[in-house]
């Protein structure tokens, strides 16, 4: 049975940052994940990685966060960037609700590399975002920085990696060993071997995030968590010069944020007792969301929503306060006192803490083990942050189109030129596979054999593939051709691929549909089920409807 | 910090992203790209992506799609941007009528503000001529050397020289436009030819300058909108009734600047007007007393400024005129209404691509068996005639006022 210094549960932002510190300071790690890298709470966040704009009350939050954006911006500046954003006040009490918002943002705003908060004319505000509603008397003008969220995930387990850890993904843990109150190791059930396997251990991190105090007892023990909703309505495009904020119907902020290629629209925040994973968001949600945005952006009913997204923020379970008011930091729990010694557990936290938190746990954890070591995750770059990368001139040497090498590099930083090194051997990998982001072949396949994906939707978060406004209609065919020839998948798991896919990006159109959208799924349908005859196959395939596909 | 430091600390933070704000009649025009479903027909009858392929011309859809979803992403446009000819052809196939061509030209204008080094150098050269001179071409430099060059033209084709009238108060403004006035001084003249036969009461401008649509192709908008306004004051200063042009995308431009700066005239282009304001009845018993009279066989082109950019109505037109002319036998191409190539200032840097545009129109001609191609429009004349000219072939190319003028019976 194998054996390991440290095995990490969970394989969000929280648990990736956790491995790659563990493997960094030299411990033997596993880290298992029962789905994909980032894909859960940490797939559905908006990455904004906040200078603390929700919890200007706690100071020391402030500081931390505002430290974390600037080591990020030396580990990770390529897949980062700056949104500005505008508030716009439309009447003198919006003011108020600022607070010490100005002054708290403003002490910190040199360390991060922005403008102290600023107020603006309703005529420069028009000009900067002509789609405000006319009638603001000001705004208050901030910046902040975004990160992609699966980007950052991936490479933080590809560090570890690097490192020396194994990154097991489709691992479910299903029991946690103890022996006299001490743990001995766990259990998983493979997915991909289709086996249930062990692994010992001394150490657990518990970074299940929504679902930590499951974990937890598997080992016999307790773990409070308040559960609470966010969903997000994703525009099509950018449809807003900068981000916008603005209060929602009972006085919360929502946000509009371009987002890579799209705009997020965010986000609620429900306490929730909901299974997280068939969690869909709801028509009272999205309405929400809408009309709070609609007074600031009249125009925003009239955008193409493409879809949905939604997940559940594991808070420290602080009671009978509003959500906004519980604490936006984070707990580190070692179980030892109630009797199970070796498990800590996360609650709270952000995805702009990760990297603090995993410190934080690392540290407890050497220490628990006895042993001396030294953080260095904030100084070491993660991959593909090395060089600058040159886009006129990849684009010229490869012959590939600027736009396609721009987008690849805003995923892939100083990989761009490895990936582009392929179409050397293969000219044919230069074709254009998701048209909407857009994605060549040689990309895919570099994905395929460096970042181990199981599945389309592995890589969709590594790719965007079929994030775009046609929602996977013209490359998902294509894609899992890719995919079967890589991992040589039988004619009938190829079929499966494209089902599940199309499966899961129905999961996000089906709350909204609307508008342009129903047009764009007609032909979807059209060309799989029509063309592609896939609805007559599922009949004997073997797939079973997903709870969000059920006819009502 | 002032009202206007804080203004002015936020753009250059937006100038450093990359984010040049959308003003409110962008926003309206990148809109329309919000209702393409990715059916993929605009791809199919791009008549560059048919040309070139995919890799090398991305194709209407992604030019769209790529500057509208990710605005600071603009420049990465450049060296596809440039490829497109403006034919309309993707506009008007699309079911869910986005409109990529002025899409096109927006993002032409945002990297001829922001990023004129990715501009293609032929075009800057175009740009500082239109600057300098108002027109889309260096005019002649000595009037006699352009006298005798329109008498030489005059004389090839058995025309006859009107002299230029500038009449306040006339009728009808006849504007040549630059290819008319620097270059194919027959089409200028053959039109002057065709309003005195029909005893309209015309003038030329006493100065001609271009109607920006080459600046609006360049994204040289400032230019464009200059341009517009000093030829509105001088159609109001000669207060004619309506305007009447020979060149297809003279017509497509003044047409629209002419509805969004309130000219208050129509713009016709010159078949419309023949067939509309004169009349089939008259134009019929001209064509009988007509001299010319060997049998012809001839196909059609359309211009894409004419039947993708304003009515497909004028080539219905022309084919109606043509025939009322004894003699001539119309036979259609079957790509009479592809690209010639000649659009989107294309052949200004990258000759090659639009004469891969043209190929398809040159086998199509040929395989009428016509042994001439009519098409109203200067630019794509000089466009058909330089391909058919580089293939050797015999086929000879009319603009269609010419055609016309040479059918009309000789006076005086
Ligand atoms: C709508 C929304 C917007 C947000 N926006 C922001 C933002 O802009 N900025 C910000 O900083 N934060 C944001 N957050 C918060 C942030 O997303 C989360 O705090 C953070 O991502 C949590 O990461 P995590 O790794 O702890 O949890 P998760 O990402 O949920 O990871 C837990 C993982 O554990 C796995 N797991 C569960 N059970 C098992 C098992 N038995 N075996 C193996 N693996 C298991 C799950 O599959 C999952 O992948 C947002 C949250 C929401 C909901
Ligand atoms: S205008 Fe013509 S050349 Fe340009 S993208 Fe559309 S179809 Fe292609
Ligand atoms: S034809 Fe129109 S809807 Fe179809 S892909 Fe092109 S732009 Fe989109």
């Amino acid at each position: 049975m194998a054996k390991y210094d440290v095995i990490v549960i969970g394989g969000g932002s929280t648990g990736t940052a956790v491995a790659r510190d563990c493997a960094m300071r030299g411990l033997k790690i596993l880290l298992l994940e029962r789905d994909d890298i980032a894909s859960a709470t940490t797939g559905a966040c908006a990455g904004m990685i906040s200078s603390g704009l929700k919890y200007m009350d706690e100071p020391n939050i402030v500081d931390m966060c505002s430290d974390e954006v600037v080591n990020f911006k030396r580990i990770a500046r390529h897949v980062m960037e700056k949104n500005p954003i505008i508030t716009p006040l439309l009447e003198m009490s919006d003011i108020s609700s600022g607070g010490n918002f100005a002054e708290e943002y403003s002490k910190r705003a040199e360390t991060r590399d922005v403008p102290p908060v600023l107020f603006l004319t309703p005529e420069d505000s028009l000009k900067i975002e002509p789609t405000l509603n006319p009638d603001l008397i000001a705004s208050i003008y901030f910046e902040e920085y975004f990160i992609s969220p699966f980007a950052l995930c991936m490479l933080q387990a590809l560090d570890a990696k690097q490192h020396g850890a194994d990154i097991k993904t489709y691992c479910e843990v299903t029991d946690i060993l103890t022996k006299k109150g001490s743990i001995t190791g766990l259990q998983y059930f493979n997915r991909i071997t289709d086996k249930m396997e062990s692994a010992k251990t001394k150490a657990i991190v518990n970074a299940a995030g929504p679902w930590a105090h499951k974990i937890a007892a598997l080992a016999g023990a307790k773990l409070e968590l308040r559960l609470n909703k966010g969903a997000h309505v994703i525009l099509d495009r950018r449809v807003v010069n900068v981000g916008v904020i603005a209060k929602a119907i009972e006085g919360r902020m929502i946000y509009l944020f371009p987002h890579e290629n799209t705009v997020l629209l965010g986000t609620t925040a429900l306490d929730t007792w909901e299974d997280p994973d068939t969690l869909v968001a709801s028509q009272d949600e999205i309405e929400y969301l809408l009309k709070s945005m609609e007074w600031v952006i009249p125009s925003i009913r009239d955008a193409r929503i493409i879809r949905t997204m939604e997940g559940v923020r594991p808070l420290i379970p602080t009671w009978k306060i509003p959500e906004g008011d519980v604490t936006r930091g984070y707990e580190i729990i070692d179980h030892e006192p109630e009797g199970v010694s070796g498990l800590i557990s996360f609650t709270g936290g952000k995805l702009v803490m990760c990297r603090h938190m995993a410190e934080t746990a690392t540290d407890l954890v050497c220490k628990n083990l006895g042993m001396e070591s030294e953080c260095k995750t904030h100084n070491e770059p993660l991959p593909g942050n090395s060089d600058d990368v040159d886009i006129l001139a990849l684009a010229k040497e490869y012959g590939v189109s600027q736009h396609t090498v721009e987008r690849m590099r805003a995923r892939r930083g100083s990989e761009t030129a490895t990936i582009l090194e392929l179409t050397c051997d293969h000219p044919e990998w230069k074709t254009t596979i998701c048209t909407c982001e857009p994605v060549i072949e040689a990309e895919l396949r570099y994905a395929i054999r460096a970042t181990f994906p199981q599945t389309l939707n592995d890589l969709r978060r590594r790719v965007r593939l079929g994030t775009g406004p046609c929602q996977g209609t013209f490359c998902t065919f294509k894609a899992a051709a890719i995919l079967a020839e890589e991992l040589e998948l039988s004619g009938e798991d190829f079929q499966l691929e494209i089902v599940d896919f199309l499966a899961e990006r129905w999961k996000g159109k089906r709350q909204s549909i609307r508008g342009e959208q129903i047009a764009q799924e007609e032909l979807a349908q059209g060309i799989y089920a029509c063309v592609g005859n896939l609805d007559q196959a599922l009949e004997e395939l073997d797939y079973d409807l997903k709870p969000w596909e059920e006819v009502l | 910090m002032s009202e206007e430091e804080a203004y002015q600390t936020v753009l250059a933070t937006l100038k450093k992203e990359a984010i040049y704000p959308y003003t409110e009649d962008e926003m309206q025009v990148v809109k329309s790209i919000e209702s393409c479903i990715n059916c993929g027909l605009c791809i199919q009858h791009c008549p560059v992506v048919a040309a070139v392929g995919l890799d090398r011309f991305s194709g209407p859809r992604s030019i769209a799609v790529e500057l509208s979803r990710s605005p600071p992403e603009y420049w990465t446009t450049a060296d596809v941007v440039y490829l497109c000819t403006g034919c309309g052809t993707c506009r008007e196939v699309c079911p869910k009528d986005v409109d990529i061509p002025e899409i096109v030209n927006l993002i032409r204008a945002r990297i001829f503000k922001h990023r004129p080094d990715l501009m293609p150098k032929q075009l800057h050269t175009a740009d500082a001529i239109i600057v300098e001179h108002g027109l889309a071409f260096v005019p002649w430099e000595d009037p006699e050397e352009k006298a005798e060059s329109r008498d030489m033209r005059l004389e090839r084709l058995g025309l006859r020289y009107i002299p230029d009238q500038v009449v306040k108060g006339a009728d009808v403004l006849f504007y040549p436009g630059c290819q008319a006035e620097e270059r194919a001084q027959e089409v200028k003249e053959s039109a002057k030819i065709i309003l005195n036969h029909f005893k309209v009461k015309f003038t030329l401008l006493e100065e001609l300058n271009c109607c920006g649509l080459p600046a609006t192709l360049l994204g040289d908008d400032k230019t464009a909108l200059e341009l517009a306004l000093k030829l509105k004051k001088k159609v109001k200063d000669l207060g004619v009734k309506m305007l009447v042009t020979t060149c297809a995308g003279c017509t497509s431009n003044l047409a629209r600047i002419a509805e969004r700066d309130a000219w208050g005239i129509p713009v016709y282009h010159m078949l419309e007007y023949l067939v509309e304001e004169i009349g089939i009845a008259k134009l019929s018993s001209a064509f009988k007393q007509s001299t010319e009279e060997e049998p012809l066989r001839v196909t059609l082109h359309d211009p894409c400024h004419l039947i993708k950019h304003t009515s497909r109505i004028t080539m219905d037109y022309a084919g109606q005129i043509l025939g009322l002319i004894p003699g001539v036998e119309v036979t259609q191409s079957y790509a009479h209404d592809s690209c010639c190539g000649g659009g989107g200032l294309v052949s200004y840097h990258a000759g090659d691509v639009a004469r891969a545009v043209m190929k398809e129109n040159l086998a199509a001609i040929e395989e009428t068996g016509a042994t001439r191609v009519v098409t109203p429009c200067p630019l794509c004349t000089a466009q058909l005639e330089d391909s058919l000219f580089r293939q050797g072939s015999s086929v000879e190319v009319d603009d269609m006022t010419v055609f016309i003028a040479q059918r009309l019976p000789q006076e005086g």
